[in-house]
């Protein structure tokens, strides 16, 4: 049974290399594939307001060429060697990872160093990735119905711009980016003291030594990236606003609080509760909105875990012709519940499995460890949180839950978007 | 400063061989299929029972019944309430869902390995025993109409409608998704003979993946599917696809668009096809990845789009092959000139020793990492036993993919690939879309959202 089950710590190990670039090895043989994580401390919470949408623009940027890689040639080399391979930008940071077969681990190695070393910043590469993020901004939020709103209740909750503003950015900024813009921003965050590289699956862990030593040791390091401040009052910036949607067919609102920043126990605490109010067809909010009342077509709720600051949120599209006010008070309803009451016995059994069937998951996938490893070491510096999270989550109470969410849930500091059809609103 | 050894992508290590076992496989006394492949790997276990028959084996009783029958099987059965099978279910931190595709209907679930008897149980309990509760009919009927309205404001969705439409003609898998009359016609009494009917034990394949030992597992489904009755398979006997014998326009009009999505199709093969290999190398060449050619030429060089492909679908009776990408406006017409001339190229040119290699080793290469997860691994085996592909398939899948020659390649791109009566549909902003497009056929229809025909020339 699982009370007396305990999962495996992974053997992690950690060093840094005379540059600065932190490095985690995660060994195992189970299947040979090899996946690398390389996180540098750069996101959208690094961006000047004149130059938003720049960490993500520079995502794409790292896959137009270096020294000895030519234009396109990393996700190239990546499939022909039968690996896969990707990019994302966020708030926290900028990662890059790819999964080889074993045998591949010195070809991502070299990709990965050569571009850390010796990006190609050229007026051409840089015209041709803003038209690509153009489309990607057409695609992901300007031609989706709902498509912005959650760019928009980010900066309804938070105050500080450099939490506020959105990850993809203005495009008017991206058109008056010029080289040395982006040659600047290179240097300053895509240095190895500025990174992590972790490793997971089947490698000999002294070759990999050798050979990252061999591929990222002469890349020289940088001055620390100036500081930010993420700071945020204890308010929202907006209680209420109202968007004007023209794709959208039907209503919907979301609903956002401000939290203290992840890893705290008052973060561990909402996210559990999380899990109770919106998480699967048992949860509390839709046995009592999608059954019970019958009033919501789709309802949903997640948490965003930043190294400041961070948020939780739970929204909902309503069928038509149902009063939007009585499900919002539904919802405020159960969370005052929880605050009260607190998690009943059941709901704390399905955490704890729930929880234990997560870690077991995401143990399977070498991507998924390296990422998570990747995390805890640019954000924490200790790797070893990977092994103690799940433990750390289980010794949440009930009781911490409770007194959490009413705390920081079961408040009038929230914000609200109605998300009104153009159409019907015209 | 630039090291050698910098210049030059370095050697690869030696390989490590990767072999997936056969799994053990046995036939129950009702007929049911058993295949358990053990593995300790981690305290998991993957479970799918999986029924050869789907949404195109609904016919004359009405659309929509498989796909309502599977998705209320989790809603109430003779000793468990929805919220109860919710809870018991959710409590073990497990998963436990029904659903039907063109070909198959499938129960999955996944749980630690603890809670293996309990998911047996619960996973017969919904099999034999669901009642399909008016109340929970009459509520999924009112959500379905929702989600049919909602569905409508996704531009993936209308494209993909019309372009089944165009493809498959009278064929069933024309139909990706029901009309609002449809709903009506989900009746509690329909919904019982259709479990009758489709959830019989002698044409099923029931999976497990994980850590489990197979004389438990099969003790297990001894007792709780004891008493299941066997029936009679469906007969599949369907119109055949079309033979397309012009190209065609088909733009469906959504005034708000800032893109246009661009679907360019032509009927394929199916899963058994002997020209299976061949298609899917050639595929991967053209359009498959972030490394092939439409997508190296619409988004690398021309930066039209975020991202162009082409997919293959090879399903148990027909297939088709798509080219698609969302491209701003006023390049639509561009974009749509470029996968043609991508479409001659490859069945006209031969491609390069070097770029077939580039795009076999992709196939195999990423063979072991889709087997990487237990969820991976049970798809690779499921999709084994559902379009009955050869016993030794997954042990021989890279051998397959690495014996397809330039030849093959160029006579399954002239055999799969015909830009002469391909249905072209663009959904975006007809105004903007049709002056620059009409060029590509003879004729051009326009649809609205609400896929009625508005024009026709």
């Amino acid at each position: 049974m699982p009370h007396s089950f305990k999962l495996p710590p992974l053997s992690l190990e950690q060093f840094t290399l005379n540059n600065g670039l932190r490095v985690v090895l995660d060994r195992d043989d189970a299947i040979p594939v090899v996946s690398m994580a390389v996180y540098y401390d750069v996101g959208s919470r690094n961006e000047r307001d004149d130059r938003t949408g720049f960490a993500h623009l520079f995502e794409h940027m790292m896959f137009q060429g270096s020294e000895n890689v030519p234009k396109a040639g990393h996700f190239q080399y990546i499939m022909k060697a039968g690996g896969t391979m990707n990019g994302t930008t966020s708030s926290e940071r900028t990662n890059y990872y790819e999964t080889l077969p074993a045998s591949q681990l010195p070809l991502g190695l070299w990709l990965e160093s050569d571009r850390m070393r010796s990006l190609a910043v050229t007026q051409e590469n840089l015209d041709n990735q803003r038209e690509a993020v153009k489309e990607e901004k057409r695609l992901r939020y300007d031609n989706q119905p709902y498509g912005q709103i959650f760019d928009l209740i980010n900066s309804m909750i938070y105050k500080n711009f450099a939490n506020a503003h959105s990850t993809i950015g203005s495009m008017d900024h991206l058109d008056a980016a010029s080289v040395e813009d982006v040659q600047e921003f290179f240097r300053i965050y895509y240095a190895p003291n500025n990174a992590v590289l972790v490793l997971s699956g089947a490698f000999d862990p002294a070759e990999a030594k050798e050979l990252i030593e061999k591929f990222f040791g002469d890349i020289p390091s940088q001055p620390t990236p100036p500081a930010i401040d993420v700071e945020e009052p204890a308010e929202v910036a907006s209680n209420y606003s109202e968007w004007q949607d023209p794709l959208a067919p039907f209503p919907a609102f979301l609903i956002g609080w401000k939290t203290p920043k992840r890893g705290t126990d008052e973060f561990k605490a909402l996210y559990l509760a999380g899990k109770v109010l919106y998480d699967g067809d048992s949860s509390r909010l839709y046995q009592k909105l999608v059954k019970g009342e019958e009033s919501v077509i789709q309802l949903f709720g997640f948490t965003d875990e930043r190294r400041g600051p961070s948020s939780i949120f739970v929204g909902a599209i309503p069928k038509p012709d149902e009063d939007i006010s009585a499900i919002r008070e539904t919802i405020m309803n159960e969370i005052r519940d929880l605050a009260v009451h607190g998690p009943t016995p059941a709901e704390m059994e399905k955490i704890e499995n729930q929880l234990l069937n997560d870690a077991v998951r995401t143990r399977q996938s070498s991507l998924a460890r390296s990422q998570q490893i990747a995390e805890f070491t640019l954000y924490d510096n200790d790797p070893d949180l990977f092994n103690s999270e799940l433990d750390s989550l289980l010794n949440v109470t009930a009781e911490q839950i409770r007194l959490n969410v009413a705390k920081f849930l079961n408040t009038e500091n929230r914000a609200l978007l109605d998300v009104v059809p153009a159409k019907q609103a015209a | 400063m630039n090291p050698e050894f910098r210049k030059q992508p370095p050697a690869p290590l030696s390989p490590i061989p990767f072999e997936i076992s056969r799994p053990f496989e046995t036939t129950l006394s009702n007929g049911l299929r058993v295949v358990i492949f053990e593995n300790e790997r981690l305290p998991l276990v993957s479970y799918r029972l999986a029924f050869f028959a789907g949404d195109i084996d609904e016919r004359e009783n009405g659309h929509g019944l498989m796909s309502a029958m599977a998705l209320l099987l989790t809603e109430g059965t003779e000793n468990y309430s929805s919220q109860q099978l919710a809870e018991k279910i959710e409590r073990l931190g497990a998963s436990l869902s029904a659903h039907s595709s063109f070909d198959f209907t499938t129960i999955s679930a996944s749980s630690l390995s603890f809670y293996t008897s309990a998911i047996f149980e619960m996973l017969s309990e919904i099999v034999l025993k669901p009642t399909f509760p008016e109340n929970e009919i009459d509520l999924y009927r009112r959500n379905l109409l929702e989600n049919l309205k909602f569905q409508r404001s996704q531009p993936p969705f209308l494209a993909s409608e019309q372009a089944a439409r165009l493809i498959y003609g009278k064929h069933p898998y024309s139909h990706v998704s029901l009309q609002p009359a449809d709903v009506e016609g989900i009746t509690r009494e329909k919904l019982r003979a259709t479990h009758r009917s489709t959830l019989i034990p002698n044409n099923a394949v029931m999976l497990i993946v994980g850590d489990v030992r197979r004389d438990e597992v099969i003790a297990e489904l001894e007792q709780h599917l004891d008493g299941w009755q066997s029936g009679e398979k469906p007969v599949r006997n369907f119109a055949e696809v079309p033979k397309r014998t012009q190209r065609s326009i088909t733009v469906v009009d959504r005034p708000d668009s800032s893109q246009s999505n661009i679907v360019i199709a032509n009927s394929g093969l199916d899963r058994l096809s002997p020209d299976y290999f061949p298609a899917l190398v050639m595929n991967q060449v053209l359009g498959a990845g972030a490394s092939s050619r439409v997508f190296m030429n619409l988004r690398e060089e021309k930066g039209y789009t975020y991202g162009a492909y082409t997919r293959m679908d090879a399903r148990s009776l027909a297939g088709d092959i798509e080219a698609t990408a969302e491209v701003r406006n006023d390049v639509t017409g561009e974009s749509i000139s470029e996968f043609f001339k991508e479409f001659e190229r490859i069945r006209t040119e031969k491609v390069g020793a070097e770029e077939l290699l580039d795009a076999q080793n992709f196939l195999t290469g990423v063979f072991p990492i889709r087997a990487e997860t237990q969820e991976g691994l049970t798809t690779l085996l499921l999709n084994r036993e559902l379009y009955g592909l050869p016993e030794d398939y997954l042990q021989t899948y890279r051998d397959r993919v690495s014996a397809v020659t330039v030849d093959q390649v160029q006579d399954a791109a002239q055999k799969y690939i015909r830009p002469d009566e391909m249905a072209i549909v663009v959904v975006g902003d007809a105004a903007s879309v049709v002056p620059q497009i009409s060029r590509f056929a003879p004729t051009i229809e326009i649809f609205d959202t609400e896929g009625k025909l508005v024009e026709s020339r």
